[in-house]
This record gives structure tokens, sequence and C-alpha cells, in this order.
């Protein structure tokens, strides 16, 4: 479509045309005759209009007012015609629009053409140009629907896979809140972090781009008659209509402050994943794909594209921006800390993007409030931080955790702990300047990797040290000295077990793995220590205090004791658990092996409780948690 | 800020002061602190209750030269002042609450009831902010329709077209402005229904093929440009946050009165009253009901006295409008309605060529309407920026305090 205001004869006018064709010339020549389509396209449409217009130039001039009113009769049915017709100009075919248009123009000229005559004219001639007011305003109303109905029916959504909410949406774990953790069985579940394929956009098409000449010509047309408030009323309206929609379908919806501070953890927890998600979703793809439209359409009125897509984006960008700052009114719970993470490393993702969504004045509160939010969401975030050390700290429990088994802070600690390496970068830009003590002394060398002494390292590392202080307390809450070792053996084990199977061995390091491998290794040490020696020294032969058989007797009953307390003992880990086995399985039944080898003959076979398969059959049931002790007798199996 | 001495101050002498367990070491200091707040506070409302430059009310009639005092009560530029009057108010009474006191001071009771229902109003103030900022749009959207109009009927010569046109936007103008904030809400989509009133979102999807009658019916819409039927959350009412903010506001008693619960309550009552005034202002999600039963301050209270009689007069404007309905008592608003009404009698009656005298008459209202867009065009926007200020403001001072009252939760907590 032609652009309309250049059809326009009015003096100074074909100064403009003049050089805006000198315009064209020049980047037509700039452009190495690469043409794209749609470019092409138009000036084709160009082409086929300045023949008409050489037609009309002359006529204007060499016709007399009766031939002006012919046409202008013509003209007026043709946008009368169209009036009553609910049908879109534009689906009627291109030669019907442009005679819509060429209408239009007539209509313009009469209008124009008056208005540059001297006061005095005749009754016929006014009569006209009162005519051609409404006619002209008819044809206005007229494009408005046009324009509407277009843009409806040509609208087109960001692409589906966009669209998809993650069905995800819920992490065991995570939903939990922290301050439910010592009754809750804890399952462990994996999280990722589920925007990842949103990264690779482009700019969608929000509306089928072979209609946008069409509603560019009726954007020329409805500014060049002063009806460019009309139009950017009618298109904003129908393009915010379409952005709403939007967000019905990634169903963001809108809480207050209110609802919001009153919102259980796994409501909030959803709304506030889908906010991340939602946030780069709009910022990235949706707006940068609108305003593109804006200026595909309003471009040649440049001030008008950018107030009609702030129009436009405003109150969905606010209603983004509110939810954000009613998350941070919280008062950060611990578990808040990886949604906090990733809402606010999303608000740093996309400030860039926003930058150049509201580049000036105009925009800037919208630019600065993504600015604010995203302070306040760093704030947020190192708070909760904090506020999971404290909270790991703090934890107390008042009675010893049953069967020495893996404490269910440990669980939670370290699970969540393996979802921080993702935002190691946005970590280390938040905690770099909070000092923490760091239980491995900082070293650099060809073999150690920065990552180990990065600020995210060293705070990780530190609330890994506060859970073990929290452990060491636990521990003194048992009663038996070998359930102590066996708890702080479970628990090390599986630090070191969550350490060394994801990203967090590249954190942590060589040297902390080290220590804390030795560490369990030690309490398994100090458990057989603790558990054994006092047994197997029954069995050595430099005791003669008693006779044989009473030793025999004493093994046997302190072997039952054992048995009767530790089957009830867990070790979760399986291979921890056969080496556990194993080991005291070596220590336990070769001593006894030996023992009654030296002198079996001696007690006499009736004296003699076990055999020797006996007890490593037995001792094959120790820390597997077993619900009741055994009668004896009857549990040897295998 | 005014300097502390003032010839204002002869009220004080009145106020008895009595010592008491709220009143800390500096007892005689925070005593003056006080009293130059409440001060303070009387001479704020005083001066918007009647700005010294006020000139005497000027004749309707008389068009853009004296149009109205600008900052008449309810007028932007008066609403803007508002704003500026609650920073300041916010900002001393933060000084007041925070500064050098004992953070365990106000954890103790009757602080340990006060401070959290102050920062309950505060929560839900910021969600009336956020619905104002949200009806300052709405009224754009008048502002709009108007400079439709008023571009319309500036064309010369005045063609039966042109005010076919203006008439058209004026019919969507003064229609607008008198709807109650509910259908006004949901008939905004345009496209759609027309009067669409339910209360959920109504989203029309199955527009494509219906295309958009209201657009070739109307042309601009009717009522705002908001397709969502709640800016804040479903079901939220400003009518009901009011309510809630107001309930357990009562002025202290006995030894309380002269201590910190005093500015504790006249701030939360400055802060009830902006916020009513707001949603007075403009178009609100949901505030039935709001004209009537605003609980203000005894009115033996010197403080009190100026504010009293802004909600008095804002109240009975209120009251004559909510009957009828009414998009909003901001002054432009009312001025824009009228206009409108007029400018519309003026377009049922054109006859082209347009007679000198109604040609005449009409471009002087043209010419008024045309003013009060521009001011909408100079103040809307800053008026919203303040609210968003004012919604910050409120923010920080929360956390502030909360930061306060953990730090008297570690001192006075036992050390293990």
């Amino acid at each position: 479509m032609a652009e309309f205001e250049s059809m326009i004869p009015v003096p100074g006018v074909k100064n403009h045309v003049f050089e805006a064709c000198h315009h064209v010339v020049k980047a037509l020549r700039a452009s190495d005759n690469n043409l794209d389509a749609n470019l092409r396209k138009l000036l084709s449409d160009l082409e086929s209009h300045l023949s008409t217009f050489g037609i009309v130039d002359t006529k204007v001039e060499d016709t007399g007012f009766s031939e002006i009113q012919e046409r202008f009769k013509e003209a007026l049915k043709r946008i009368l015609s169209w009036e009553t017709n609910q049908s879109m100009i534009l689906e009627a075919g291109l030669s019907e629009a442009d005679q819509f248009f060429q209408a239009l123009y007539e209509v313009h000229t009469v209008l124009m053409g008056f208005k540059s005559l001297p006061i005095k004219t005749s009754r016929k001639e006014k009569d006209v140009y009162n005519q051609a007011t409404v006619a002209l305003d008819i044809a206005m109303l007229r494009l408005e629907k046009e324009l509407c109905d277009v843009l409806y029916q040509y609208k087109q959504h960001a692409q589906p896979e966009y669209l998809a909410v993650s069905s995800r949406g819920k992490d065991i774990v995570y939903d939990e809140s922290f301050v439910s953790l010592d009754d809750e069985v804890v399952i462990e579940a994996s999280s990722h972090k589920d925007d990842e394929h949103i990264a690779g956009f482009q700019n969608a098409d929000l509306v089928d781009p072979s209609v946008l000449p069409h509603i560019k010509a009726i954007a020329n047309a409805m500014f060049a008659c002063e009806y460019g408030r009309a139009f950017c009323e009618a298109f904003i309206r129908v393009r915010r209509e379409a952005l709403d929609e939007y967000m019905f379908t990634l169903e963001m919806e809108r809480f207050s402050c209110v609802d919001v501070l009153k919102m259980e953890w796994d409501v909030l927890n959803v709304a506030m994943r889908k906010w991340t998600r939602v946030v780069k979703i709009i910022t990235q793809i949706y707006l940068a794909s609108e305003k593109q439209l804006c200026e595909q359409i309003l471009g040649d009125f440049e001030s008008k594209s950018f107030a009609c897509f702030i129009e436009i984006s405003k109150d969905t960008i606010l209603s983004l921006l509110s939810f954000g700052e009613a998350v941070a009114l919280r008062s950060c719970q611990p578990e808040m800390l990886e949604r906090f993470l990733s809402m606010y490393e999303g608000s740093a993702e996309i400030l860039l993007d926003v930058d150049n969504l509201f580049p000036d004045e105009t925009g800037s509160f919208l630019r600065m409030g993504f600015h604010e939010l995203s302070k306040k969401l760093a704030d947020r975030t190192t708070a909760t931080f904090l506020k999971f050390k404290d909270a790991i700290a703090s934890a107390e429990s008042s009675r010893p955790f049953p069967g020495g088994g893996i404490h269910h802070l440990t669980r939670y600690v370290m699970n969540y702990l393996k979802l921080l390496p993702e935002y190691t970068d946005t970590l280390n830009s938040l905690l770099q300047n909070i000092n923490v003590e760091d239980s491995i002394p900082e070293k650099t060398g060809q073999d150690i990797r920065p990552s180990t002494f990065s600020p995210t390292a060293k705070h990780l590392r530190s609330i890994v040290s506060v859970l073990e202080s929290n452990l060491e307390r636990k521990a003194q809450l048992y009663a038996d000295e070998s359930l102590k070792f066996i708890f702080m053996m479970n628990n090390f084990h599986y630090m070191v077990q969550k350490v060394k199977g994801s990203e967090l061995k590249h954190l942590f390091g060589d040297e902390w793995m080290r220590k804390h491998i030795a560490r369990y290794q030690h309490n398994v040490t100090d458990y057989e220590r603790s558990t054994w020696s006092s047994t197997l020294a029954l069995l050595r032969d430099n005791n003669s205090v008693s006779t044989l058989r009473e030793r025999c007797r004493l093994f046997c009953l302190a072997f039952d004791d054992v048995y009767k307390s530790q089957t009830r003992w867990s070790v979760p880990d399986p291979e921890l658990r056969d080496d556990l086995h194993i080991s005291t399985s070596v220590k336990v039944v070769q001593s006894y092996r030996g023992f009654l080898g030296r002198n079996a003959a001696r007690i006499g076979e009736k004296h003699i409780r076990y055999k020797c398969e006996d007890i490593e059959n037995m001792l094959l049931d120790l820390f597997e948690c077993l619900p009741s002790p055994r009668s004896l007798r009857s549990s040897r199996r295998r | 800020m005014r300097p502390a001495q003032d010839n204002q101050g002869s009220f004080l002498g009145r106020i008895s002061i009595r010592r008491n367990q709220f009143v800390d070491v500096n007892n005689e200091q925070e005593q003056e602190d006080l009293e130059l707040f409440q001060k303070h506070i009387a001479d704020r409302f005083t001066e918007l209750l009647s700005p010294p430059s006020q000139q005497p009310p000027s004749d309707e009639t008389n068009t853009v030269a004296s149009v109205a005092a600008t900052d008449q009560i309810m007028s932007v530029t008066w609403l803007r002042k508002l704003m500026d009057v609650f920073l300041c108010c916010e900002a001393e009474f933060k000084a007041i609450l925070l500064m050098g006191r004992d953070p365990t001071q106000i954890s103790k009771p009757p602080f340990d009831r006060l401070v959290p229902e102050m920062l309950d109003r505060s929560i839900k103030a910021l969600d009336i902010c956020t619905a104002v900022v949200n009806g300052i749009d709405s009224v754009r959207h008048y502002q709009r329709l108007a400079e439709i109009a008023v571009a319309a009927l500036e064309q010369r010569p005045l063609g039966d077209g042109n005010v076919r046109r203006a008439k058209r936007a004026l019919a969507n103008l003064v229609v607008a402005l008198s709807l109650e904030d509910k259908e006004n809400v949901s008939g905004g989509g345009g496209g759609g229904g027309g009067g669409n009133k339910t209360t959920e979102r109504s989203w029309s999807f199955g527009r494509r093929s219906g295309g958009s009658s209201a657009a070739s019916k109307g042309g601009a819409t009717i009522g705002q440009l908001k397709s969502s039927s709640w800016s804040v959350g479903r079901n939220w009412s400003a009518a009901k946050q009011i309510h809630a903010m107001a309930t357990n506001l009562t002025p202290p008693r006995g030894n309380e009165a002269a201590g910190l619960p005093q500015p504790m309550f006249i701030m939360s009552t400055v802060l009830v009253f902006v916020m009513w005034v707001l949603t007075a202002a403009v178009p609100c999600q949901e505030r039935s009901g709001l004209a009537n039963h605003l609980p203000v301050p005894p009115k033996h209270l010197n403080w009190a006295q100026s504010l009293i009689g802004i909600h008095e007069k804002i109240g009975d404007e209120w009251k004559k409008k909510e009957k009828k309905g009414s998009a909003g008592l901001m002054e432009e608003m009312t001025r824009m309605e009228k206009l409108g009404h007029s400018l519309i009698e003026f377009a049922d009656g054109f006859h082209y060529p347009a007679e000198k005298d109604a040609a005449e008459s009409a471009t002087a209202q043209v010419a008024e309407m045309a003013e009060i867009c521009r001011r909408m065009e100079e103040e809307l926007v800053p008026l919203q920026q303040q609210i968003r200020e004012v919604f910050h403001r409120i923010v920080r001072s929360r956390a502030e305090i909360l930061e306060v009252l953990e730090q008297a939760g570690k001192l006075s907590a036992p050390v293990v």
C-alpha cells in the first residue's frame, strides 16, 4: 500500500514527497540490491499507485467544480457501500481496498481544497465540504473497524513451545517448608531449572506479516486525515487485550500484596516459579515482538509507535513488577532460597532486554521498576541465604534421631545445596562482599580449580560446617557411644556422596573431600573400638582371670546385647553397610574362630552357644534397621 | 517542611504533658518532637484545606483564564500536593519512631500490638496504591477521549462530520465518567460484549468472526482500556481494605495518649485518609460504601481539624455522586463531565454552517476542555509516579521497622 500522506496535493507536501523519494533512492543504492520480499512488495505497490497518481493530479488541475463534485459523489458512494458491509475490506481483495483508499483520497482532496480556498465560497461548495467531513468520518470509522477486525483475525501467538508451562511444577523436597522437617519423611528429588528451553528465542510475529502493509495503509490514511489518535486508541485496545489473553494462557494470575503475604508456601512456590518463567517470556519474546510490531506499523510516526507500545505493555509490566515486590515483602524463609535465587537471576537476566524495550524517558519508570526490583530481590536472596544458614544452626532436636541414620536436616541441606551450583555466578556476585569462615585454607596451584575458592564455594562449605556442628550436637543426644559414631558416619558419608555425585564437587574441592572421607572412616574405627574392643578382649588368651567357659559365655552375652541393639540401627547406604559388615566380620569372626580353635575342646561343645557361622550370619543383621529385636535363634538366616 | 518555630504553635500549651512509662530517657526532647509532629500535621493539612494563594472561587462559565484555582481540592495538582504531604509526614514519623530509639522499646506492650497493626495497614495501603496507579490509567483514557473531541471541534470550518466525530467521543466520555468501577472495568475491553458485568475475567476468545461490534458502533471505547476486570487481585476490594485498615484504629487513651502511641495513631489516620482520598479520586476496584464509612478522628484533636474538614468536603461530594454513579471525584474529571454534557448539547443542536453565537460559546468550552486535557497530560503521569514513590516508601519503612524488631528480638532472646 502506498503512503497515503504523500498522495495529498497540498502546497508544501510536494516537497516532502520529493525529499522522501530522494531518501528512498539513496537507501536503495545502499542496500546492494538485496531487498527482502516485504520491501519489494511495498515498492511495487508504490509503483502501481504512482500510475494512478499522475492521472489524478492532472485532472484536479484541469477540471472545474462540477467535475470535482461528480468524483466526490462516486467516492461517497463507495465509502457508504462499505459502511454497512461488515466483512473485511482486506478480504475483498487488493483492488477493492485500493479503491476504498482512493475514494478516501478524493474526499480528503475536497476537504483540503476547500480549506485552501478564499473565504467566499458558494453555498453549493460549502455543502460539498460539509458532506465531505461526514464522508471522511464515516470512512475513518469504517477503517477503525477494519483495523480491529484485521488485528483480531490475523493475530498470532508467540511460538506454542513457549506457552507450555512446565508440568514439572513441583519439587517434592523443596515444597517442604524448612520448619516441618523433623517430622516429615523426605523424598529425594532432583530439580532442574525449568526454563532452559527458553534460551535461543527469536522475535515472533504477533500478527500475520502478510497483512502488515494493509494495517500500515490504514495507519497512514488515518494519520493523514488527523485520525491518528483514533487509530492509536483502537490499536492499543486490541493489542492490550491480546497481551492479556497471552498472560491468561500463561496462567499468570494477579495477586495483591495481602494475598502474597498470606499465601501458603506450596502455592507461593508455584507462583514464584511461574513468575520467573513468565517474566522472561514476556520481556524477551512477547514484548520484544510487540515492540517490533508497533515499529512496523507506526514506524513513520516514531513517537506514536513508542507511546502505543508503552500503553499496551504498561499494565502487564506493572502487574509483574508488583508480584515481585509483594514477594520481596515476605520474611525470608530458608526454603525460599532457591526460588529467590531464580527470581533474582531472572530479573537480572532481563535487565538488558528491559533497557532495550524502554530506552528513553517515557518508559523510564518501567525500566527503573525492574532495576529496583532486581536490587530488592538481590537483597532478599542474600538475606535468605544467610537465614538458611541460621536456620541450620538453630535447628535443634530434643530427642536422638532413631537408628543413627541420615538426619532429615542433612538430607534437606545437602539436596538443597545441590541446586545451587547452577547459580554459582549469581551467588558469587551476591556473596562476594560477605565474609565467611572457611574450613579449608585457600590455596592456589595448577590442580586447584578457581571455583573451589569462589565466594560461593566458601559460603557453601561454611553452610556445611554449620550443619556439621549441628550434627555434633545431635550426636550428643545418644546415650550409646557407638551409635553416636554410626550417626556421624552416616551423615558425613551422605554429605560426601552428595558432593561427589554433583556439581558441588568442583566447588567443595579435593581437600574438603579427603578430609570428610577421612572423617567418616575415622568414625568407623571409632565405632569398632567402642563396640567391639571390650567384647573381643574376652577372647584374648592373656586374660586368665576367669575360666574359658565363663569367657565364652560372657562373649555370647555381650554379642547378644550388641545384636539386640545394633540390628535396629540404620546404615542406609548399602555399600557403606557392606563395608562395615565386612570389616566387623573380619575382626569379630577371626577373633572368635581363633578363640574357638584354640579352646573349643577345653570349653566343651555344649557350652559353645554360637558357631563361627552363626556369628558371621548374625553380624549381617546389624544396621539393617530391623523393627524389633529378633528372637536370636530364629534369626539365623542366609 | 516549615521551620520548627512557628506562630501557629499556640495550641501546644493546651496539650497536657504527662510522664508515663512509654516516655524514655530523653523525655522532654521526645515530648517536644511529638508536639512538633502534631503541629506539622495540622499545618500541612490546613494548607491543603485552604491553600494560601487561593483565589475566590471563579465563575464556572468564566472560561480558561480563570479556570478554578489549580490547587482546588481533588484537582490533580492538589492530589500531587497530598502525596507530598504524605511523604513528609511519613518521613517525620519514621524519625520519631526509630531514630535513636532502643529497639526493645517498640517490641514491648502495647507496641507488640500497635506495631503489627500498623504494618498490616501499610500492606493494605500498598495494594491500594497499585489499584490507584491503575485507575489513573483509566483517567488517561478519558483524557484521550476528550482530546479527540477537542481536536474535532477545533476544526475550521466546522462541518457535520467533525461534530459527528466529537459527539461520539463525548458520548463515550460522559458514559465512562459516570460509570462506577464495576461496570467501568469490564466494559472497557471494547470489542466484545459491551456491558459485560461479570466480576470474573471475561476473555473474549471467540471474537474472531464476530469482529469488534463496539468499535464499529462507537469508535472509541466505552469505559476503560482495562481488559482485565481486576487490576490488583481476584476479589480484591478497595472498600474492604480501607475498612480493615480503619477497624482497629482508635485514639490512644490514658497514659498512652502522651507517648509514642499518639504519633502512631496520627500517622495511621493520615495513611488511611490519604488512601481513602485516592480511591475517591479515580476509578478503583470495588469501592462501594466508602463514601459514608470512613471513621474520622475525634473532632477535639487539634491536628485533625483540617483533615476532618477535607474529609467532610470530599465525603459530601462523594455521597452526591454515588447515587448517579461516578468514575471518580477528581476535580478535572468532574469538570470534564459537565463540559462533556454541554458540548453534546451543542453537537445535538448543530447545523452546518455553524451559528455564530452557539459556535462562540462552544469555542470557550472546547478551550476549557483542551486546558483540562493539557493539565492532565502534564500531571497524571507524575501523579502516578508519586504514588509509586509512596508505595516504595511504605515498603522501605516497613522493612526498617521489621529490622528494628528483629534486632529487638535478638536482644531480648536468652543467650544460649
